[in-house]
């Protein structure tokens, strides 16, 4: 009786196996209307964003198809998609935006910018300049990410500091650092600073500080070993020294992540980090009693930061271009931005200025403030754009030899800067390969 | 019949010291999947409020239930054309006698050594060329032709270990190959073919690579890639991460449970003399 | 091999080879189409600089000459993968074996350790990693918690060079449960009970039993295993690519995670080719090494003999 039923229900399934295999991909709808495909990293939820909503609204001739695209791999999928020959026409990226342009993939804007006269300076100057490559503009900014020093005012309070007054210079860290460290039995239960902790490169913000020239104007010569990060390496090694190297690693080992960070766990008391990490706060540690100043300098020199950058761009090979271009202008406007800063859960900060700016005051978004001034002095992280992994990959090995005392700075940068340069030149010999012997509309 | 006693409460034990061992990895991730996200990576393994709902929530952040769809149906597609194809060829191996037999098994096994990503840029650009590109027709259609070498080695390597004296006595009793495959081989071959379908099974159930490149709609995502994207996003909510995961793991582990008793068939060869 | 005339002369044998053509004609046809045309232009790139987004570039052999002669990771990358796959693949494939042989009696309740055992194989990505990375923990994870109760002082595990390695060759003793498992079980289940019988007659232990029928018939399974765990185990990526990006001082480099770098970081895809294709001929070597070796210990009962 079984053996009966299974052998009836097996045809039907099997002709829906068929089906399912054999079915034509979804198709667009045809309602009279430009379906302009947009891809984006999504937030940690997968909302359509209010730019989405809002424009399709508000627009009866455009109808902007919206998908959210996984945070981790999404680059192989945009690589993948530009390669089909049929990309969406407007991505929305967090990656360096420089790697995408170098490698031609996306669209110069520069036209379109000319032709609806696009006013390029709504936008903090340290991420317009992040994406314009050899002359060309290749994305607009839509958020950023600041980046700024974290303090917990309870372990300040706890070290006899005055939690309303955070250290500015690099000393004062060092000094304040020294006293905000703890041992227990042999073993560290409580740190002030640790340099390479996080994921901003601490020693790399040094040498900017202190004026360091990575790249030479002609884009050919790389020197990781310039004297400003050999002297910020020095200055780090040195700063190491106050304390037990394996004991560090050990405590440091245990840290993790969520709940498990250094700083929200409350084992390291100062720390560099994005604003957005004040959403992590506000998931695993809403207690947690801290502060948000500028980042220290070295005494008369100016602060630094990063950019974190979120962009908008239209790739390679995308079809509606104009209408991809006219979403992108409304998304960056100043009552959109703003409407979706105070929307979005995600504390993402609009590149608009202005919109920045008021957003600070609404919807209590704390320390904004600190973080717009931090704007002012960021740098981009894309410092060799051609050899952009290698880059910061030599990068870490070089600093991590430092660290643990197997080669001194100069030698262990200069190490690492031979392999970049290496990459960079034959990067360079291929581009112009490429560009003597590659036809693209875009690109005419 | 005490010796005997006395060697099944050593296993028993054995089995239990084991289980301990390997049951350890899916306690944590239920642990974690019933933590509140604020202590998820906390060090404690009873959660201090135990959040049952973290599973509802995993259906509003995922499409759990297409994404389950579509997982099965690439599934099941991929089991019926690997088994179907990897043991007929397998069969051409291990039963069959021709010129030229073991240097393209050989060959065969040496496609397994291939390491995946370097194909698959070429792989995904013939794909293009096919129109087969958001269709789930890359992932699917592969398996009807061949099944993959590596499969075939597995069934080849069973087959092998038929007596040869058998399958002669069936050619002379004018039986053609087809016959011989069909009624005799695939019967006897049973477990190993059982194998090769719950292996399958667990590598497309798993798969999310494939997924993510061939398939852009949102609705066509499968489970592993629906998981895999909700890891990836900025802050995800790893407690929701983890029963979203047990979730996932069901099917496999109730499937495995079930089978299981296709590997108990002992069959005997002195039998088969009939 | 016998002589090609033989099979054309003989009926019964030219009906063999015909039908062995027709049967593993779905394996041609599809590496024809899926293979053959990815393994061309691989083999291209590997002589060009690409950078996928755009056209390739022909350099000859210099993606070849610079890995071996020029590259500071290469020889430390294929160290580190060997060294993974030399102490892994033995410990896999006995444990597994062991295991078989323990949930092979029909006990109470068997069943459930098997499913028991069989779950960690399953977990993957990045749930795995999360798993590791808290058990593997210094201060807090379990492994140390339970070696610190047994009075032992745990290692940094992967924050330390020399263990790194060893922290994710641990990892996979929790997967000898799995897929293989099963394969070995089936296998254990396809030994006829009469031969056994036989060795109990003549007055042997289960030692014998063992030695002189399990191990031979189990032994094409077996061996069949080990050429696919070091195909698997000198492609390792997933664990060092979330766990420990290669390092720490580049201990857990391994050559698929170097390649992958390459590939997609570096958009260095003509470099990754020639890296893929040097691994390919390294794998190659190796299982010819195994394919001869076997000759002595593996035993097909099919082809007659004992």
């Amino acid at each position: 009786m079984r053996k009966h039923i299974a052998k009836i229900l097996l045809l039907p399934l099997a002709a829906y196996l068929m089906y399912a295999l054999f079915a034509s991909p979804h198709t667009v709808v045809d309602d009279g209307k430009i379906h302009v495909r947009y891809w984006f990293v999504s937030g940690p939820e997968e909302v359509i964003p209010y730019r989405v909503t809002q424009f399709n609204k508000t627009h009866d001739d455009i109808f902007v198809d919206a998908t959210p695209i996984p945070w981790n791999e999404h680059e192989k999928k945009v690589l993948t998609a530009i390669l089909s020959g049929n990309p969406p026409d407007v991505v929305s990226l967090i990656a360096p935006v420089q790697q995408w342009a170098s490698r031609m993939s996306l669209r110069p804007l520069d036209k379109l910018i000319e032709q609806d006269d696009f006013d390029t300076s709504y936008v903090f100057p340290a991420l317009w300049e992040e994406v314009n490559y050899e002359g060309h503009v290749f994305a607009i900014p839509t958020h950023t990410a600041s980046y700024a020093f974290f303090y917990n005012k309870k372990l300040f309070r706890n070290a006899g500091l005055d939690p309303e007054n955070p250290p500015n210079t690099w000393d004062e860290v060092r000094e304040y650092s020294k006293k905000l460290t703890r041992m227990d039995d042999g073993d560290y239960t409580q740190i002030g600073f640790i340099p390479a902790y996080g994921n901003l490169q601490v020693s790399v913000l040094l040498a900017n500080e202190l004026g360091a020239k990575f790249l030479s104007d002609d884009g050919k010569t790389v020197h990781l070993d310039n004297e400003q990060m050999v002297q910020s390496l020095e200055w780090i090694l040195d700063y190491y020294s106050d304390y037990d190297f394996d004991k560090l690693i050990s405590f440091q080992s245990g840290f993790g992540y969520a709940d498990q960070h250094g700083f929200l766990a409350e084992k390291v008391a100062m720390m560099i980090l994005d604003h957005t990490f004040l959403d992590g706060i506000d998931i695993y540690k809403p207690e947690l009693d801290f502060g948000v100043s500028a980042i220290p300098s070295f005494e008369g020199y100016e602060t630094s930061s990063s950019t974190g950058n979120w962009w908008m761009a239209i790739p390679r090979g995308a079809k509606n271009v104009k209408a991809a271009w006219e979403f992108m202008q409304f998304a960056v406007s100043y009552e959109v931005q703003v409407k979706e800063a105070t929307l979005m859960k995600q504390r993402l900060m609009p590149a608009n200025i202005n919109a920045a700016k008021d957003t600070a005051l609404t919807n209590n978004k704390k320390f904004y403030n600190v973080l717009i001034e931090q704007m002012q002095y960021a740098k981009t992280p894309s410092i060799v754009p051609l050899v952009n992994g290698t880059f910061w990959r030599e990068f870490t090995f070089a600093q991590e030899r430092v660290i643990r005392h197997i080669q001194p700075p100069r030698q262990s940068l200069a190490q690492g800067n031979k392999v970049i340069q290496a990459e960079l030149i034959r990067a360079k010999e291929y581009d112009i390969y490429v560009r003597q012997n590659m036809e693209l509309e875009e690109y005419q | 019949m005490t010796q005997k006693k006395l060697k099944n409460i050593m296993i028993f034990s054995l089995l239990t010291l084991l289980a301990v061992m390997f049951i350890i990895p899916f306690l944590w991730i239920l642990s974690t999947s019933l933590k509140p996200e604020s202590a998820v990576f906390s060090f404690q393994w009873l959660p201090e409020t135990w959040k049952f709902d973290n599973y509802l929530k995993v259906f509003e952040k995922i499409p759990f239930l297409l994404y389950m769809k579509n997982s099965i149906v690439i599934s099941l597609i991929t089991i019926i054309g690997t088994v179907l194809s990897s043991s007929i060829v397998a069969y051409a191996f291990g039963c069959l006698e021709w010129p030229g037999r073991n240097t393209i098994f050989i060959f065969v096994i040496a496609t397994m050594m291939l390491p995946l990503q370097v194909i698959m840029i070429p792989l995904f650009i013939m794909f293009k060329e096919l129109g087969w590109l958001n269709t789930i027709k890359p992932l699917t259609i592969p398996a009807f032709f061949g099944g993959g070498a590596f499969n075939i080695f597995l069934l080849r390597q069973f087959f092998k270990s038929i007596p040869k004296s058998l399958l002669d006595a069936a050619r002379i009793d004018g039986c053609s190959e087809f016959r011989i495959y069909w009624s005799i081989v695939i019967p006897l071959a049973k477990p190993a073919l059982a194998t090769v379908a719950i292996l399958t099974f667990m590598f497309t159930w798993n798969d999310f690579l494939g997924p993510l490149i061939y398939l852009s709609e949102k609705a066509q995502g499968t489970l592993a890639l629906g998981i895999a994207q909700y890891a990836g996003q900025m802050n995800p909510e790893y407690s929701v991460l983890m029963a979203a995961s047990v979730l996932m793991m069901l099917p496999v582990i109730i499937i495995f449970f079930l089978f299981q008793r296709y590997f108990i068939q002992a069959f005997t060869m002195s039998g088969i003399k009939e | 091999m016998t002589n090609i005339l033989e099979y054309i002369k003989h009926p019964l044998k030219r009906k063999q080879a015909l039908a062995g053509y027709l049967f593993i004609s779905p394996w041609i046809i599809g590496f024809l189409v899926f293979g053959l045309y990815p393994i061309c232009m691989s083999i291209y790139y590997s002589l060009c600089q690409y950078d996928v987004l755009r056209i390739p570039q022909f350099i000859g052999l210099r993606n070849y000459s610079d890995l071996f002669f020029n590259d500071n990771y290469f020889w430390g990358s294929i160290w580190n993968t060997l060294f993974f796959t030399v102490i892994r693949v033995p410990l896999v494939i006995i444990g597994s074996l062991l295991l078989a042989v323990l949930v092979n009696n029909a006990i109470k309740g068997v069943k459930i350790f098997r499913t028991i055992y069989f779950i960690p194989s399953i977990i993957t990505g990045v749930i795995l990693s999360s798993l590791w990375l808290w058990m593997l923990n210094p201060q807090y994870g379990l492994i140390n918690s339970m070696l610190a109760y047994i009075g032992i002082d745990g290692p940094l595990w992967l924050n330390d060079p020399n263990w790194s390695k060893p922290s994710i060759i641990m990892m996979s003793l929790w997967s000898i449960g799995g897929a293989r498992m099963l394969v070995f079980l089936a296998a254990l289940q396809s030994v006829p009970q009469h031969l056994y019988e036989s060795v109990e007659l003549e007055g042997g232990n289960w030692w014998h039993k063992f030695k002189h029928i399990t191990l031979p018939l189990i032994s094409p399974i077996i061996f069949l295993w080990s050429i696919l765990e070091v195909i698997v185990s000198m492609q390792v990526f997933i664990e060092a690519y979330i766990m420990t990006k290669g390092g720490p001082l580049n201990s857990t480099l391994f050559y698929n995670l170097y390649l992958y770098n390459k590939a997609f970081d570096d958009f260095e895809m003509g470099y990754a080719s020639a890296m893929a294709w040097i691994l390919f001929i390294i794998t190659m070597i190796i299982t010819v090494i195994q394919f001869k070796g076997s000759k002595r210990w593996v035993y097909y009962e099919g082809e007659g003999a004992k």
